[in-house]
Formats: structure tokens, sequence, C-alpha cells
């Protein structure tokens, strides 16, 4: 629990005007050393929570630097995802941007020279102290075009844990009791959900990404920390296959939950984010989907978060999750002296300053906070913090399966409805994925 | 009688309609010969394009996805087209007999969806369709039908009727504007004969006024099919091609590959290929749809 260090004597608008001038002289101390007139940023928080964040942030930044122009732009993930290349490779970009780590963003950008590497500000304001390597791993690319080796081109300011979501009111009406320890609790828990008839799982097929998180989920917990190795080299393009025993028993319990009427009736024609707004409002016991829906979460006080626990016998079972997208210095930014500025605006987005404002406003920041830090944070943000804390000890956070190739989200995307409506045998679907992969490998 | 200047020789006059000439050229021609020399290659978007010939094409003969996105759109152009003309007639034809008031009260009516953005419609029906909150649903179990209430756009057999129902219901207003026009152009002593020789109401309509429509039914077929062909909007705001391609057409298929995969080369194949369909479909409805005499046979 964070303790408060501010005097509870002090009017709001004082201690704001503490927390800037604080803010400003630690996160600013080079300000002076830049003489960058504009610099144009590219991120992709666009929900108001995390819009309202970003603006907040960028104020102070401005505060810091009245002498520099802040073009700053949102776009949701796929606006960013689909215009970021074309907009650097035509000159016309940002200077500072997001951009999603893997080999369809990131990789093809390294590889054509779009960003710079940012070893040197790593260094220059010890980035690498206030996250672990494995983390920073995730946006190294070698000149061979190899994941998670070589230079390092970009940092996030924000963890991500998919996990699972449990209605604690729900469960009780049920009779199941808390904590589950293991898989099996989870399976039995489902079982006696249904049975009270009630949904043991909210989800929605119709947007999202709600069934990649459930079957990687799932199959990552069945994966202990110290066997972690084939994993990291399938992600990171070493090589490797999806054919695996484990990721066809995890399409076998989805496809069967989807067949049995574990789902919430209906889920084919829902999004994901109404699964969750309707997980909010009491539906379902459990909701498989990462900590970036805290935000909304948080408004329902019987739900908390919990890694999705792996079967008997796997110690540290592995937790999909990592970064949020990275911020990244791309080509755009020229001379010495932007290239300067830029640097340091990522450097207080991932400075312990903007991890208390991330904090604040519900989300868990990938850069630790102070444990002094002035903050009262929400039950579901504690636990998420615990989580990515033990996670990060135990090595167990694991991967997103669709950053091993450029087109694996959309083979997930494609073949993922056919798996729920029984159109496709969980072997079929692996076979698909195996397939994308095998093709990506013979590609490089 | 005064010489107007346009009256000068051809070579003089070119001078008038070059704006008109750039503006097309840089803007439809350019685009068209830059998506054609894009499709003879590999291009990821960022890179130099890499040149491999007919090598797209090739690939598209072979390419599953993209068969499924043309069995998709052709099963489309039901909705888009035959459903719309067939309702638009029959409606046209009953509305010509109400009294003025009533037919443009009506005509205003039926019209309205077709004035709408189909971005703008796909979005509001997506909502409709919703199975958790949409109004359908709600509705069907109020009275008591909660086991037809499906996820109408998550559901293989019905997402493609689901989808294409809203492209009815935005042309068919539409073409009955386009019928009642052209029955206004039709010589009403035709009726009055058909009239004194005995002829009812069916008969009148299958012998005298469909087949003087036909002008305005290929115009509208036209029209339609185009319209088919080029659906992106409506479909993308509705389903987004899914689930797991189900009402994936080809300009979404286009899309995924230049947008989401970096595939521009081949992205532009497919927009090669879905051009020369419409030339061809268009093509086939001017010699198809002609009318045997009278009206307009341009």
């Amino acid at each position: 629990m964070f303790r408060r260090i501010i005097s509870c004597s002090m009017s709001p608008a004082v201690r704001r005007s503490a927390v800037l001038a604080g803010a400003a002289v630690i996160g600013f101390s080079l300000s002076g050393m830049v003489h960058a007139e504009t610099l144009t940023v590219w991120d992709d928080h666009d929900s108001e929570s995390r819009a309202a964040v970003m603006a907040e942030l960028n104020g102070r930044f401005k505060e810091a630097h009245p002498d520099i122009t802040l073009d700053h732009t949102i776009r949701d993930f796929a606006d960013l995802n689909m215009t970021l290349k074309l907009a650097v490779s035509s000159g016309d970009g940002p200077d500072v941007t997001k951009v999603n780590q893997g080999a369809g963003a990131m990789g093809l950008m390294v590889k054509e020279n779009l960003l710079v590497p940012v070893d040197d500000f790593i260094t220059e304001y010890g980035w690498d102290k206030n996250q672990s390597d494995s983390l920073l791993a995730r946006d190294r690319w070698s000149d061979k075009g190899e994941f998670g080796v070589g230079p390092t081109y970009g940092i996030s300011s924000l963890a991500e844990i998919v996990g699972l979501y449990y209605n604690e009111k729900v469960l009780a009406d049920a009779g199941v009791e808390l904590p589950l320890t293991s898989f099996e609790d989870l399976m039995a828990a489902a079982d006696k959900i249904k049975d009270a008839g009630k949904t043991p799982f909210m989800i929605g097929t119709a947007k999202g990404h709600l069934t990649l998180h459930m079957l990687a989920g799932i199959t990552q917990a069945h994966i202990d920390a110290s066997d972690r190795e084939a994993l990291d080299d399938l992600v990171y393009g070493h090589g490797g296959t999806f054919n695996t025993p484990g990721n066809v028993e995890s399409a076998k319990i989805v496809q069967d939950w989807a067949q049995d009427g574990y789902f919430f009736n209906g889920y084919q024609g829902i999004s994901g984010d109404d699964a969750v707004q309707l997980f909010v409002s009491g539906e379902g016991a459990f909701l498989i989907s990462g900590t970036w829906y805290f935000g909304d979460m948080k408004a329902n006080p019987d739900i908390h978060f919990m890694p999705i626990p792996g079967p008997e016998g796997v110690e540290h079972p592995l937790s999909v999750g990592g970064v949020d997208l990275a911020w990244a210095i791309t080509s755009i930014a020229k001379d010495d002296d932007t290239k300067a500025l830029a640097g340091e605006y990522i450097n207080y987005m991932v400075s312990e300053d903007a991890a208390v404002t991330w904090a604040k406003a519900g989300y868990l920041p990938a850069s630790s906070v102070p444990a002094d830090a002035d903050i009262e944070v929400t039950p579901l943000l504690s636990e998420g913090i615990k989580i990515w804390k033990s996670l990060n000890e135990n090595n167990a956070i694991g991967h997103y399966p669709d950053w091993a190739s450029p087109t694996m989200l959309k083979t997930f995307d494609d073949n993922t409805p056919l798996l729920l409506a029984g159109q496709q045998t969980p072997q079929e679907l692996i076979d698909k994925l195996d397939a994308d992969y095998q093709a990506y490998m013979k590609s490089k | 009688m005064s010489r107007s200047p346009l009256d000068s020789k051809v070579s003089s006059n070119l001078v008038f309609i070059l704006p008109g000439l750039l503006i097309y050229g840089s803007l439809v021609f350019g685009p068209i010969i830059a998506a054609l020399v894009l499709s003879l290659t590999s291009w990821n978007g960022i890179s130099a394009p890499e040149w491999i010939g007919f090598g797209n094409y090739i690939s598209l003969i072979a390419d599953e996805v993209f068969f499924k996105s043309l069995k998709n759109n052709a099963l489309l152009m039901i909705f888009y087209c035959a459903v719309p003309v067939c309702l638009g007639v029959a409606l046209a034809a009953l509305v010509w007999n109400l009294k003025q008031k009533e037919q443009l009260a009506l005509r205003t009516l039926l019209f309205l969806p077709y004035i709408m953005p189909t971005a703008v419609l796909g979005i509001i029906w997506h909502w409709l369709y919703n199975p958790a909150f949409g109004p359908f649903n709600q509705a069907l179990k109020l009275v008591g039908l909660g086991d037809y209430a499906l996820p109408w756009l998550g559901d293989f057999t019905f997402v493609l009727p689901a989808v294409g129902v809203v492209a009815s219901w935005y042309f068919f207003g539409f073409c009955m504007v386009l019928f009642l026009s052209g029955m206004q152009r039709i010589d009403p002593s035709l009726f009055e004969a058909a009239k004194v020789d005995g002829a009812k109401g069916i008969r009148t309509f299958f012998f005298i006024t469909l087949p003087l429509l036909l002008p305005e039914i290929r115009i509208a077929l036209l029209l339609t099919i185009i319209s088919s062909i080029k659906s992106f909007d409506l479909i993308f705001t509705m389903t987004r091609g899914g689930p797991a391609n189900a009402t994936l057409v080809p300009n979404i298929y286009m899309y995924q590959l230049g947008f989401q995969l970096n595939r521009y080369g081949y992205a532009a194949a497919v927009a090669i290929v879905g051009a020369i369909l419409i030339f061809l479909v268009n093509y086939a409805v001017h010699r198809l749809v002609r009318p045997n005499h009278g009206g307009d046979a341009s």
C-alpha cells in the first residue's frame, strides 16, 4: 500500500501545484539542453479515461517546455497500425509514436530504418532500472530481423496482464469457494455455475480478441516459467511450432465450453467491449481479458482479478501479457535536437511521475511506482500490482501469440469463430496457426 | 447569326476541357494506372516495389479466400439488386394508383433510407441486431419468441442475409422513385387503350408498364450492381467481413491485404479484378436488358 506523503491539510490546488512542481524538477532536469521547436506525437490512448491521462501528462510536459509546440494526435489501435508505417515512410509522420511490438509493425519498421534505437536514452535516463530486461527485450530487433535481440527500439508505459476477472457475488451465489488455486478448480467452478443456471464465462467475439486471450491464457497457464524457452523461441521467431498437445487441448477446452453453453447466450453477436459492459453489470461469473479493462471493471466492486490458475504441478504458470504499445522515436526526428527532445518526452512518459498518474486513473503502470507515492489505488489495481510484481519475480510473463508472425492475428480472427461454432476441430485450428507461422519462418 | 467560340476547331477548344481533363486524369486515370502497375509488383508499402509480373494474379487463382469473397458478393447481389428492383417495381405500381398527396408522402417516406450514408446505417443496424442490447431480440423475447433471438451478425447461417436486408432496405426506395419517374414518361393513352380492350390491372402491369420500364430497370440494375461490387462501408461497419470471412467481399479483402497485412501489390490485383468484374457485369446488363422498342435503347 502506498503511503501518503503530502499533508492532508493542503488544499487540492496547493497539492496539485506541489505535484506539478515536483514533476517538473524530477522529469525535466534536461529541458534546457534541447532546442527543437515542434514535437509531433501519435498515440493509441483513445478511451476517454486514457486520453485524459495523456492530456494531463502532455500538459505537464508543455509547462516544462513552454518554447515548444506539442502536436499530439490520438488514433485507435487499428488506425495507428494502418497509417503509421505509410506516414513515416512518406516523411510526414510523428517524431514520437506508440508502435505495436511484433513482426507486423515494429519489426517491419526497423527493417525499413523507420525507427531509431533508444539504447543511448536507456543508458542516459536509466530506463533499465525501472523496467526488467525481459520487458525491454520485447522492443528489440536485430539487423537480421531477429525479434528479442539487438538494439532496443522502444519502451512502454503501461503493463498488461491477461488474467481472470471474476465476480465474487455470482460465485458465492453459486456456492463456489474462493480462492481458485488450480485450473481444475476453475473447471469445477464453471461446472457449478452452469448447474446453478448462470453464465460461467462472459465473452463477445463479434469484435475484439477475447477468444485469442482465452485460448492463449489457458495454454500459457499450463506452462511453468521454468519451461518457457519453447514459447519464447516461438514468439521471438527462433523457430518452433504451434502444433503442441497443449495448444490442441486448450482449443478443445474452449470449444467444449462454447458448444456446451458455458458462454453468454448470443456471444457471437456482441463485441468484446459489450461483453465487458455486461460483465460489469453482473452478467457472468468469469471474463478472461487484460488489465486494460481495470478502468471499466472498477465500477463493480464485486469484480476481482487473478492470474489464470495453472494445473496441479505447475508452480509458476505463465500469464499472457507484457506491456502496451511501445513509445518509439521515428526516422522523422532527423536532427539531434529533435531526437533529444523525443528522448526526453519518452523519459517523462515512463517516469515515476507518469506511473503515479496512470495508477491514480486505475491503470497498471509498467514503470515502478514510488513506495511513498500519494495515491489510493483501487482494489483491482492493488491486485494487479501484486500480480505484476509476482509474475516479474518468477519470470512468468508470457507472450501474445499473435506477435509470432505479421499475419497471425488475422489467422486467429479468421479461424477461432469456426472453432467456437464447431465447424473446425481443435487440431484444424492449430494446423492453420502453425501453417501461418511456418510460412512466415520460411519467408524470413 | 453570330458564331460561337465553341464552333471553332477541336484543337482550339481543348483549352476549355483542360481543367476537367487534368482533374479527371490526376484523380481517376492516374490512380487506375498506378494500381495496375502496383498489381504487377510485390510491395509492403514502405520499401521499393519488386516487379513480379502476373504473380499476384496467378496467386489469386488459387486463393480460396478471394473466391469466397466473390461468392459472398454474388449472394449479396440478390439483396443489393434483385430484391430492391422487384420490390421497387411492385411498390411503384401500387403507389402510382394513389392520390397525389398520398403518393408524395409514401415516396418521401420510402426514399428516406437512401439519403443516409451507408456507414451510418451500418452502425445503426449493428446496434439493432445486437443480441444483448438490440431492440430486435428484445422484441422477440417480449412476444415469447426468445428461441428466435439469434446473434444475427455472429451466426454463420444468418449473417449474410442480415447484412443483405439492410442493403435491400437502403435501395428499394430509390428504385421505386426511379420507376415512378419512368411511369410518368409512359403515354397515358396506352393504358386507356388497354382499358378499352378489357385489360385488368395485373395484365396491364406485365404487358405495358413493365416492358416500358425496361430503360429504368436497366439503370437501376446497373447502379445497384455497381454498388454491390463496390460494397465496403455497410459491411465493414456491421461485420468487418466476419465471422470467419462469412461476409467478406473483395473490397474488404483488398483493405485487409493492403492496410492490415502490408500486401499492397496483391491488394491492387484484387482491386483490378474487381474493376474488371464491374465492367463485365455491366456490359452483360447492357446487352441483356434492352427494350424491344420504344424508350431509351442507347
